[in-house]
């Protein structure tokens, strides 16, 4: 029942955002107006050669108005983002839901595990679906979003994903792509699973093992310093994978939709470092130890 | 020339080219001219073609006139010679040349002088035709009508020519299944569109003339030529001359050649065919134009590869057709020639003696009803086959294809998230078909000086090789990679080499090995390995080799696995041992291709065939919707039901299974004595005796021109003998179609008829007693 009643509230939602669409686009043709005016007023003025007090008030007056236009415009898109973020967390709540009931959640036969070009495709789109942080005029980027780390006493929610560094058989360490399942209060310890369904294993591991993926992408052309810079170490998921390596960042991205180019380390090339490949800003976190291994 | 046709010849000598009029045409004004003739001036003219018969010593073969026409009294030949008259040649009267003609019907006079009208013409062609090998064809075909008027018979062509059909599949099946096979996976329109430029072509080669066997020598080898000499006399005989001298039977060119002439004429067809269309461009109507220009050099280019390819199945005899769309083509109201007719092929044969053009639409109907059947019989095997295939009405196919390929009747607009249950290789199938990414055979040359990119590519490869397969040595890669016998199939992105498959193939040996195959490993897991063999393999049905052989480490043999390789190695040690390099602690591993499985689009083709039966599937749900109480015999400890016994599965058309009903005798002597003892009963029946041996065609002249596959008890004991029944269901089949024959060619209620029906019960009855088939 709890999935059916997801499904209703989700087309609300969706009802909801499509008429903040709607508004803001009406708001959008009353500033239009507005601007249009203040446009005029300046050309006059140029025209006119001086600055009068009635110009001077006039565009104060009009300028107050844009303004309080554009913070309208504004508020509306956040709401909409805003409805944007609860519809997913919903899913990702169904989701969840699903998993542990055993349910999947698509109408085709259940398979034993996701073909593994299917799993990157997610990754990819996961990656890509990253909100980007808009912060209000003077806003500083919260934790999370780009390379700003979490909270010292930050806890990772339930379905989380994170890189997290397990023993694999052979006694290495290797930082994977995991997902958070619970987190034990008492002990301190996260309970994870591997992304890789054919891994399909089930580690406990202490907070220090444990590195939250970003939950905003930081936005290159109003919050640079949110980004990491180049030449900075960083674990980054080796594309097509679903493991963090240590990579040095060769360029930051431009624009909100880039990627960072990484240079992998990588003992197979004479430089030992890979050529530069994309990573998704999702998949890029700080690297703690700066020793090598 | 002492021949009395000369004389005679000296009337079409008079009309020399009639502008407008085809060959064809002028001919058969010609005869309805002649036969409108008074009966004593058909006399005068039959007569020069009929020997004396005033005694058993005069070797006279034809009445001379005493008087030769000359021009000016041309005007006067209405005036039929008296039948006093004498012969120039023996002395005796024109009356004692055409004695034999006195109580012939009109209709036999008629048909005699339609022959003396293509005599005179065959024989201005003897006499205009510069080709020796041509010339002696239209020599002896004049021979032989001369001959058929004296005896007032009717023309066979003998010799070692063998008679039509000369080979099978012919040329029209070839080409029909080579659609078939190639564009059936199309949407309609397109497939509709590939089967015009078919018909077209088929057409085209009906009314194309043939480069003689001299211009043949000249750019072929030796044995070809001899063969194609052979060829090129039938065609003469059968098919060219025929067109405008129906004194002949006529054969269309498609129907009685296959695979073989095809191979000889294509190539230089085709460079004609396409000269002639681009020279003719403007000529086309605009709507055939962009069919013909854009479309046609592809398909022909395709057709060619289906020619000349070793292992072609479009040549082979049981060539069976994807069903659902396969079929639907046959049924296709054929084209009307207007495609092709008018200005541009017309053309092709002027310039010729004897063919006409020929190509309005009277003329290029088949001349007889007989050869009609062919094509008919054939939708009607289609039309069986489909049944066969589970009873779904075509109608109901094109209405699933309809939903499934319309987006706006699927469920919502398509996603870019591939379903969990996206075939391996669809992202990679989409990318090549955008662009993305290319995929190239290259290889290095020692002959001829590799170009540029070729050898960057080449570095590319061994850098993708040597990072992936870190185990082995830089060197020997290098070495294999841009050894002139190994080739790669590269897969290029964004100008780059991502990956390939290094291979060397054993042509003599008839397997390839599989030398090294990698994907760099950032753009792994895309299906970019799944599409690289898979277009490996279609590269290889190409080329005629149908096995890859390849040693796997512990690493690759999943990949292997998933393009269907297997450790069962099929072909014999001796023929890759020593070929191949074997590599300590690796498994062997091999592949056989099936050359009608297009490997690229399979996976796509299957998911439609999926979404199709699911479809299906969703119908049958609507009609029939009942639920039953579930079963309870289980927990009443019973372990097993016979399926059939479960409530409902037999309305939703359920039916036990071909495998599990059959349960095909293991033991081949069981069955073959089964079937003897069977045979035998048969023909002890006194019903069986139309059916015992191969019909006469002393007794049904036309038999074989209207069954298709002939059968009777006699070959039936031969087929057995020779262990061809190796299922019940040939002979069966075997058994069925003497009854279909039977009330194929009798009319229902002959004697012939009631037999056949007598017979089948009884068969059946038989087969049932013996368990051979149920109820």
């Amino acid at each position: 029942m709890a999935l059916v009643s997801a499904d209703t509230k989700i087309a609300e939602l969706l009802n909801e955002l499509h008429q903040l669409i709607k508004q803001t686009q009406e708001e959008r043709s009353r500033s239009e107006h507005n601007l249009l005016n203040i446009q005029k007023t300046h050309e006059r003025m140029q025209t006119e050669n001086k600055t009068s007090p009635y110009y001077r008030t006039k565009l104060r007056g009009l300028y107050t108005t844009a303004k309080a236009d554009a913070e309208a415009e504004c508020s509306i898109l956040r709401r909409a983002l805003d409805k944007i973020a609860e519809i997913k967390s919903l899913l990702e709540e169904r989701r969840i839901a699903a998993r542990m009931a055993g349910v999947y959640s698509d109408t085709d036969p259940p398979r034993k595990t996701m073909r593994r070009g299917v799993l990157m495709t997610l990754l990819q789109q996961s990656a890509m679906t990253l909100p980007l942080w808009i912060g209000k005029p003077g806003e500083s980027p919260p934790p999370l979003c780009g390379a700003i780390p979490a909270n010292s006493d930050y806890v990772a929610k339930q379905g989380d994903k994170v890189a997290a560094r397990v023993k694999a058989v052979d006694g290495d360490e290797q930082w994977i792509l995991a997902e958070v399942v619970s987190y034990n209060h008492s002990t301190n310890k996260y309970e994870v699973d591997d992304i890789d369904e054919e891994g399909k294993e089930r580690h406990t591991l202490s907070r220090r093992r444990i590195i939250p993926l970003p939950q905003w992408k930081a936005n290159p052309e109003t919050d640079p310093e949110a980004l990491f810079s180049k030449d900075q170490l960083v674990l980054a998921l080796y594309p097509q994978t679903t493991c963090f390596y240590r990579a040095l960042i060769h360029t930051p991205p431009h624009r909100p939709q880039d990627d960072y180019s990484v240079l992998f380390e990588d003992t197979s090339y004479a430089d030992g470092y890979s050529p530069p490949l994309n990573v998704a800003q999702r998949y890029v976190v700080a690297c703690k130890e700066n020793k090598k291994k | 020339m002492a021949d009395p046709a000369a004389q005679t010849s000296a009337q079409p000598r008079l009309h020399p080219a009639r502008p407008g009029l085809s060959q064809q045409q002028w001919s058969s004004q010609k005869k309805a001219q002649v036969r409108a003739f008074p009966r004593a001036k058909k006399l005068e003219k039959l007569g020069v073609f009929s020997s004396c018969k005033a005694n058993d010593s005069c070797k006279c073969n034809g009445w001379k006139n005493p008087n030769p026409p000359t021009a000016a009294r041309m005007e006067l030949q209405q005036h039929a010679a008296s039948l006093t008259e004498v012969c120039r040649s023996c002395g005796h009267s024109l009356a004692e040349h055409v004695s034999h003609l006195e109580n012939v019907s009109e209709e036999e006079i008629n048909r005699l002088l339609g022959m003396v009208v293509d005599v005179e013409n065959l024989f201005m062609s003897v006499h205009k035709e510069e080709d020796t090998d041509t010339k002696q064809v239209y020599f002896y075909l004049f021979k032989l009508l001369r001959k058929c008027i004296l005896q007032m018979g009717k023309p066979v062509v003998e010799g070692s020519l063998g008679s039509p059909p000369f080979e099978k599949p012919n040329i029209e099946q070839g080409v029909l299944n080579f659609v078939q096979y190639k564009f059936s996976h199309l949407a309609s329109k397109e497939r509709q569109t590939m089967y015009e430029l078919s018909k077209m072509f088929l057409l085209c080669l009906n009314y194309w003339k043939l480069e003689t066997p001299s211009q043949f020598r000249q750019r072929a080898q030796k044995e070809d030529a001899a063969a194609y000499k052979v060829d090129y006399t039938r065609w003469l005989c059968y098919c060219h001359v025929p067109q405008s001298n129906d004194s002949l039977p006529r054969y269309e060119t498609c129907q009685v050649f296959g695979r073989s002439l095809l191979k000889s004429i294509f190539t230089i067809t085709r460079r004609q065919l396409l000269e002639k269309f681009r020279v003719e461009k403007d000529k086309l109507p605009p709507e055939k134009r962009t069919l013909i220009l854009t479309h046609f050099p592809k398909f022909l280019s395709m057709l060619e590869e289906e020619i000349y390819g070793e292992n072609s199945p479009i040549w082979e005899a049981d060539f069976t057709m994807p069903a659902s769309e396969g079929t639907q083509l046959g049924h296709q109201t054929v084209l009307s020639p207007v495609a092709v007719s008018g200005s541009p092929l017309s053309k092709c044969t002027s310039g010729s003696a004897l063919a006409g053009s020929g190509l309005d639409s009277t003329s290029s109907e088949p001349i007889t009803g007989e050869k009609r059947k062919l094509p008919e019989a054939l939708t009607l095997e289609d039309a069986k086959r489909i049944r066969v295939m589970g009873d779904i009405p075509m109608e109901l196919v094109n209405e699933v294809m309809k939903t499934i390929t319309d987006p706006a009747a699927m469920l919502g607009p398509e996603t870019s998230l591939l379903s969990a249950n996206a075939a391996r290789d669809e992202t990679a199938r989409l990318e090549e078909r955008r662009g993305i990414i290319e995929f190239h055979v290259i290889g290095n040359s020692l002959s001829q000086k590799s170009n540029k990119k070729i050898l960057m590519w080449l570095v590319g490869l061994q850098n993708v090789f040597s990072h992936q397969l870190p185990r082995m040595p830089k060197e020997y890669i290098t070495r294999l990679v841009f050894d002139p016998k190994h080739k790669t199939l590269a897969l290029i992105k964004d100008g780059r080499v991502i990956g390939g498959v290094c291979f060397r193939m054993f042509p003599t040996q008839g397997f390839t090995e599989i030398v090294f195959c990698a994907v760099t490993s950032n753009e792994q897991v895309k299906g970019y390995g799944t599409h690289l063999m898979n277009h490996l393999k279609e590269y290889h049905i190409k080329h005629g080799i149908l096995f890859f052989l390849t040693y796997a480490d512990e690493y690759a043999i999943g990949y292997f696995k998933k393009q269907g390789f297997s450790k069962d190695i099929k072909v014999p040690k001796t023929r890759y041992l020593g070929y191949i390099k074997d590599y300590e602690g690796a498994t062997l591993m091999e592949c056989e291709l099936n050359p009608r499985i297009p490997y690229t689009e399979l996976s796509h083709i299957i998911k439609r065939q999926k979404e199709i039966i699911k479809k299906l599937i969703e119908r049958k749900q609507n009609q029939i919707r009942k639920v039953y109480p579930g079963l309870t015999c289980f927990k009443e400890g019973v372990r097993q039901i016979p399926v059939e016994s479960i409530p409902g599965i037999r309305e939703t058309g359920w039916k036990p299974s071909a495998k599990e009903k059959s349960k095909e005798l293991k033991d081949p002597d069981l069955l073959y004595n089964m079937l003897k003892n069977l045979l035998a009963q048969i023909k002890t029946h006194p019903d069986a005796w139309p059916f015992m041996e191969p019909v006469k065609k002393s007794e049904a002249p036309d038999y074989y021109e209207v069954i298709r596959f002939p059968i009777d008890l006699k070959t039936m004991t031969e087929r057995l003998k020779n262990r061809y029944y190796v299922t019940k269901k040939l002979f069966i089949a075997d058994l069925q179609r003497v009854i279909t024959n039977c009330r194929e060619y009798n009319p229902p209620d002959s004697e012939y008829c009631k037999c056949a029906n007598t017979l089948e019960k009884f068969f059946y009855f038989k087969l049932k007693e013996a368990g051979l088939i149920e109820k």
